[in-house]
């Protein structure tokens, strides 16, 4: 088999999931299989939640009223506006304007930066409030949802770091970036998580 | 000047049902019309940022369809709430 062929193909995975047949993978396979795992963990949390829900509906029903809901909008808006400029990174390194990419990496970075702040001010805000993991079923479920989503969100900031290092080191081009592509597809999957986590957790009573 | 591209539409278009969704939950009693509208729309947000954000519409179709089913599946967890 040539080395193109081989790259077209899925190894583990039948003919027709090739890339010629099913299309293309953006970013790379590890990634793909790191995101099965993310949406498997969350998938996990959001079942909780229901039953959680299913079992406690006075608990959950009042919980959203308990939140810093301020905080929850903000960082709704920051992900979405985050994911916005990762896209704007993608479309920029595929016209080899590297200048540009590096600037909406950048921007994407400081969101996460905005995010972890904001996160860490609701949870100190919630301390102040009297409420952890043990006050009520809705709020173990909750600290257990953003906490989690929180270090995703941490080590996808780090990695933003060392894909702007890439950039500046010549490591992409408009042929071959996918290095970057596969933390974009990574950081926009902590965005999608973020919008199923939002209105479970503020919005919805 | 700069043109307003579909990437920009779209994203206006996220912000404006997330201001929404947060007036409609914070202004009145949670009903079963406030709840299975949230969850339409969260399905739609997460529908456009797969196609539109992470590029899949035009990417593998499994991967595509993977998406695309979490996010049917989990918002209609969210309607199906309202029944119990």
């Amino acid at each position: 088999m040539s080395s193109i062929e081989s790259s077209n193909t899925l190894a583990i995975f039948p003919r027709s999931w090739s890339q010629q047949n099913a299309g293309r993978v953006p970013g790379n396979i590890p990634i793909w299989v790191g995101i099965l795992s993310e949406l498997t963990e969350f998938g996990i949390f959001f079942t909780a939640y229901f039953i959680a829900k299913f079992n406690y509906p006075e608990v959950f029903a009042s919980g959203p009223l308990s939140l810093n809901t301020t905080i929850g909008v903000s960082n709704t808006v920051i992900l979405l506006a985050s994911s916005f400029f990762m896209a704007k990174a993608m479309s920029n390194v595929r016209r080899d304007d590297y200048k540009k990419c590096e600037r909406y990496l950048w921007y994407t970075f400081i969101c996460a930066c905005m995010y972890l702040s904001f996160k860490s001010y609701e949870f100190y805000w919630n301390d102040l409030q009297g409420f952890s993991t043990k006050t009520n079923e809705f709020f173990t479920v909750y600290y257990y949802m953003t906490f989690n989503h929180f270090l995703h969100v941490g080590w996808a900031a780090c990695a933003i770091l060392w894909v702007i290092f890439r950039l500046r080191s010549g490591a992409y081009s408009a042929k071959e970036h996918s290095g970057l592509e596969a933390l974009a597809v990574y950081w926009h999957m902590i965005d999608l998580m973020w919008i199923l986590i939002f209105p479970l957790l503020y919005v919805l009573r | 000047m700069k043109r307003f591209g579909k990437l920009e539409y779209y994203f206006a278009a996220l912000i404006t049902i997330t201001f929404s969704n947060t007036i409609l939950g914070e202004g009145f009693d949670s009903t079963a019309f406030i709840t299975i509208f949230v969850a339409l729309t969260v399905m739609y947000k997460g529908l456009v940022v797969i196609d539109h954000f992470m590029e899949l519409k035009e990417a593998n179709r499994y991967l595509r369809m993977m998406m695309r089913t979490y996010f049917f599946f989990f918002p209609s967890l969210i309607i199906l709430s309202t029944m119990f």
